[in-house]
């Protein structure tokens, strides 16, 4: 479980990183999925870009606008410990408790998760739910997308090879919103299995599925059912009603109707 | 704890009642800093390191094989002068086929992950590097997946006393099961690994090795290179985990041995875990049909089973005793006039299978148990009452099949279980829970260990016993023995193992009888050292017959309806281990065994696909239990003696692994109203046993083939590699 040689560089700016990326480059950030994908020989990049010593990619801040700003270098523990986050964003605190251990969140990113884009990864649900945006740079240029533009399929976003996720924004919650997280994993910190991550204010009711399909999801129909006040029984059918597998569709009934009545529906 | 035995042996005097003293480890804070010197840890100037070009094919003939590098690559016939395949051992009665382990594969491979040849470099990254580049041509073959497809046996065992066809015919009653526990991983966190370095001035082949003991690997060495033992040294360091999957020689380490042969430099292989996960022997892997015979009051008159044994592609040196441990103990706790067992291994195309923690009895246990409360719901009698009916009382006992129970007190340790666990039934539309109870009876003991004291004139002892610990605590147990017998102070007694050239021989650590045997062998060289003339030197070789430990276990579990999820809510662990030396390291072990069993029933299974390939052989897929989910466990001892060592000692290594499975195995058939499900009982599996109109058979071999998301995150991993999600080529041809 030795990585195939590869050349390996760490710069010191956001521009340095851009310079380097391409086809055959991949970005280490906290390196919790990607050095295990080397250990196996199966990701075989030929260049490795370490982000770990540009500092100003290392935030979590409120910004003036109401909303919550993550850069690549920002780590799950640092999510994990922010008040701010805790405060005003508390999905993001309750999902992520549940990503792996605490040695492994203190070194895997936020962007890092969203960007390996695992369909069973707690962040992506989560930030799926907040209605997040994604910020991409690239040499001379960038763009924002949303979770349906960025999430492809399993382990697949839509990010170019020369492109990084920069940072994550976060919009403000409604007033009175409150939230649930909830999944089912065969070990504590093991890869879950089926969760859901909802979201629910006076006017506004966001549903989103974890292990449902090969991204996260967002339940529509659940989310109307919810908005208009119906019961938690009956959202969590709806939401589970596409799901193929029988067993899996019952896992996450019952997992979006914990998480409904956690966020107090 | 109880109190039940008496601890001291006859006639032994006590002036510091160590023995029986809760003791935390003397060798943890050594261990815990980092001063610890593993296998990995030791690194020769000048070594070259050793990776390894593995089957990708369950089945097939090997054509050819080329370097297209230029690092030294080994195969089956560079060393063919040097080495041959490993040794089989067998238990008594058993016939084997002579299919013993190659150390590289000759013109077949028979299981994914099987050695084709050695790549040595001057690291291990070069090594690899190198593995990649050497070219096997292949022929794939037909796998066989399923022991009951396979029409090559490689081990049978058989035997009958009593009058079998009599008690069945006579017996008001009789009860049919069909019970698996699949194969699964030891996963020590420590993965194997081996060095070897050959002396050719001194004539001596040094092998150091991450392995339970130093003389069955200095035995399964001497035969594979056919050299003379005195001419092999075998070191074993710190060693972080076992369970049964280092008690043997590696076929690894047999052609590191051979390569060191070849080479004027020491040659290192230290396995990582996906190796480990691959190529190290797996345990369980047994299925039985069984019969039980009955009166219609509930008195077990016969009991008949047939075994199958999914042994596997070779028989590796101890692939034999776990299923002649399963079979010599189908008799249970209970007085059984008559007993008919036969056991089959047949050959399958995956890693052979070799002990593992328990290594036969908690399959036995699970059988014989299971069987038990099946009889017990079809004649209607409570399943503590019938098991009360027929416990064995009296001791010595002496099976139909041959073993002697030397002592215990089944009955005290049900009673006891039964208290701790408070029993529950219940059910309502959110979840069922009920309540299950687990008995078994282990071997212990047996054989020899030896050991030499040596008491300076400060009065300080150093004792060197033949029993070497991987996790045990045999610095602190030993040591607590010896400076009892002594008189003196725990500091002042230091212990030395681990290397065959300063201990005397010995068997090894396995089977739970480290205490029973090497603690005795402690005993007798004291002995030896206080009637010598100047009390300075003693030694000792002490063997004894079979000694068999006890138990009850008792678990609560409930299971919730609308997904299928277990929960155990609690385990009652008694255990009979005879004299306990440090109650606080039997605890321990308790715990260790209770959370491997507890891995089994919720979700430990070595799947393979119908190509042979093992679908989760990483812990992306594989799951062990952590903390988090270790429900409580109430634990008592029972202390009857044994009457065959000065101890009184029996063992305790295992109880947990033994007594679990088959206490969640009848606490969960109870909730399902007699549904016969076996491990491990997964939320899917439980969910669709729910759905099941009315609690019926469960086909035989459902449990293999169920539809379990086995492998699911090394497809997605793989389906994403496929779809290009990630810069990479694949190379080799996983799945």
């Amino acid at each position: 479980m030795k990585p195939v040689p590869f050349e390996y560089s760490a710069p010191e700016s956001v521009d340095g990183v851009l310079a380097l990326l391409g086809d055959d480059a991949k970005v280490l950030a906290g390196g919790q999925s990607l050095v295990p994908l080397l250990n196996f020989r199966l990701a075989r990049p030929e260049r490795i870009v370490d982000i770990n010593r540009i500092e100003e990619l290392a935030y979590i801040r409120g910004d003036d606008d109401g909303s919550l700003r993550i850069g690549a270098g920002a780590r799950q523990a640092a999510l994990e410990r922010s008040q701010l986050v805790a405060g005003r964003w508390p999905l993001l605190s309750q999902a992520v408790r549940h990503v792996g251990h605490p040695q492994i969140r203190s070194r895997g990113t936020v962007c890092g998760s969203v960007a390996h884009a695992d369909p069973t990864a707690e962040l992506p649900v989560a930030l799926t739910a907040l209605d997040a945006r994604f910020h991409v740079r690239r040499g001379g240029g960038a763009r924002t997308l949303d979770a349906a533009e960025l999430f492809a399929g399993p382990l697949t976003t839509t990010l170019a090879a020369d492109e990084l996720l920069a940072e994550i924004e976060v919009p403000a919650l409604p007033a009175g919103a409150r939230c649930g997280f909830s999944e089912h994993a065969r070990t504590h910190g093991d890869f879950a299995v089926a969760g859901a991550a909802v979201v629910r204010a006076p006017s506004h009711a966001a549903i989103a599925l974890l292990g449902a399909g090969w991204t996260p999801l967002r339940a529509p129909a659940a989310e109307r059912a919810l908005a208009e006040g119906a019961p938690a029984e009956e959202v969590a059918a709806l939401a589970a009603e596409p799901v193929e597998d029988a067993h899996r569709a019952a896992l996450t009934r019952a997992l979006v109707r914990q998480a409904v009545e956690e966020a107090g529906a | 704890m109880e109190q039940g035995g008496d601890r001291s042996g006859p006639g032994q005097a006590r002036p510091l009642a160590q023995v029986g003293r809760p003791l935390p480890r003397r060798e943890d804070a050594r261990i815990l800093s980092g001063a610890s010197r593993f296998l990995d840890d030791i690194d020769p100037e000048g070594t070259l390191h050793v990776a390894f070009v593995r089957s990708p094919h369950a089945h097939a003939k090997v054509l050819g094989i080329r370097a297209l590098g230029d690092e030294l690559v080994l195969t089956a016939g560079d060393i063919a002068g040097h080495a041959r395949a490993l040794p089989i051992q067998l238990p008594e009665g058993a016939w084997a086929a002579d299919e013993p382990h190659p150390l590289l594969a000759v013109d077949e491979v028979r299981y994914v992950g099987q050695p084709v040849a050695a790549v040595l470099a001057e690291s291990r990254a070069l090594a690899e590097d190198a593995a990649e580049l050497v070219e096997v041509e292949y022929e794939p073959l037909e796998p066989v997946v399923d022991p009951y497809a396979s029409t090559q046996e490689l081990l049978r065992w058989e035997r009958a006393a009593g009058d079998v066809e009599g008690a069945f015919e006579a017996a008001d009653a009789v009860v049919r099961g069909h019970y698996s526990m699949p194969r699964v991983v030891a996963a020590p966190m420590e993965t194997r690994g081996a060095i070897a370095f050959n002396d050719r001035d001194e004539g001596l082949l040094t092998l150091w090795c991450s392995a339970q003991d130093t003389h069955r690997q200095l035995r399964n060495l001497a035969h594979v290179l056919e050299r003379a033992p005195e001419s092999i040294r075998v070191v074993v360091p710190d060693v972080g985990g076992a369970f049964g999957s280092k008690g043997v020689l590696a076929a690894e380490a047999g052609v590191v041995a051979a390569a060191a042969l070849l080479q004027a430099r020491p040659v290192k292989w230290a396995e990582d875990r996906l190796e480990n996960f691959m190529a190290s022997y797996q345990g369980r892997g047994m299925h039985a049909d069984v019969e039980l015979a009955l009166s219609r009051e509930g008195r077990m008159l016969a009991i008949r089973a047939r075994i199958v044994a999914d042994v596997g592609g070779y028989l590796m040196p101890t692939t034999a005793m776990p299923p002649h441990t399963a079979a010599m103990l189908m008799c249970g706790v209970y007085r059984i006039a008559a007993a008919g067992i036969a056991v089959s291994g047949r050959r399958t195309n995956k890693v052979p299978t070799g002990p593992y923690r328990g290594a036969g009895r908690p399959e036995a246990a699970y059988f014989v148990e299971r069987i038990v409360d099946d009889a017990a719901r079809e004649l209607g009698i409570d399943p503590v009452e019938l098991r009360r009916r027929n416990l064995v009382r009296d001791f010595p006992h002496e099976t139909p099949l041959g073993w002697i129970y030397d002592s215990g007190d089944y009955g005290g340790c049900l009673d006891r279980a039964l208290e701790l666990v408070r029993p529950e039934r219940s059910e309502d539309d959110e979840r069922i829970v009920a309540t299950g109870v687990g008995m078994y009876v282990e071997r212990s003991g047996g054989q020899f260990e030896s050991a030499e004291v040596e008491r300076a004139a400060d009065g300080t002892v150093t004792i060197r016993s033949s029993s070497s610990p991987h996790g045990q605590g045999h610095a602190t147990t030993f040591a607590q023995i010896a400076a009892e017998r002594l008189g003196v102070d725990l500091s002042a007694v230091t212990m030395e193992f681990g290397d065959s050239a300063l201990v005397p021989a010995g068997t090894g650590t396995f089977a739970s009888r480290s205490v029973a045997m090497a603690g005795s062998a402690i005993v007798r060289a004291i002995e030896d050292l206080e009637a010598s003339a100047d009390g300075r030197h003693g030694s000792a070789r002490f063997e004894s017959p079979l000694v068999f430990a006890s138990g009850a276990y008792a678990a609560v579990v409930e299971i919730e309806r609308a997904t299928g999820r277990l929960r155990v809510r609690r385990i009652a662990a008694v255990d009979d281990p005879g004299t306990i030396i440090n109650p606080l390291l039997a605890e321990g072990q308790v715990l260790g065994g209770t959370a491997q069993g507890l891995g089994e029933c919720q979700f430990e299974e070595a799947v393979y696909d119908e190509e042979g390939q093992f679908t989760g052989a990483s812990f992306l897929d594989y799951s062990l239990m952590t903390a988090a989910e270790m429900p409580p466990v109430a634990t008592a001892f029972v202390e009857s003696p044994s009457p065959l060592n000065p101890l009184g000692a029996k063992g305790i290594g295992e109880g947990g692994a033994i007594g679990t499975p088959a206490a969640v195995g009848n606490a969960i058939a109870a909730a399902l109203g007699g549904a016969s499900l076996d491990p491990p009982w997964s939320e899917d599996k439980l969910w669709r046993a729910l759905q099941a109109p009315a609690p019926a058979a469960v086909p035989r071999f459902d449990v293999v083939t169920a539809a379990r998301p086995a492998g699911e995150r090394a497809l997605i991993v793989l389906g994403a590699l496929a779809a290009g999600a990630l810069a990479v080529v694949l190379v080799r041809r996983r799945r």
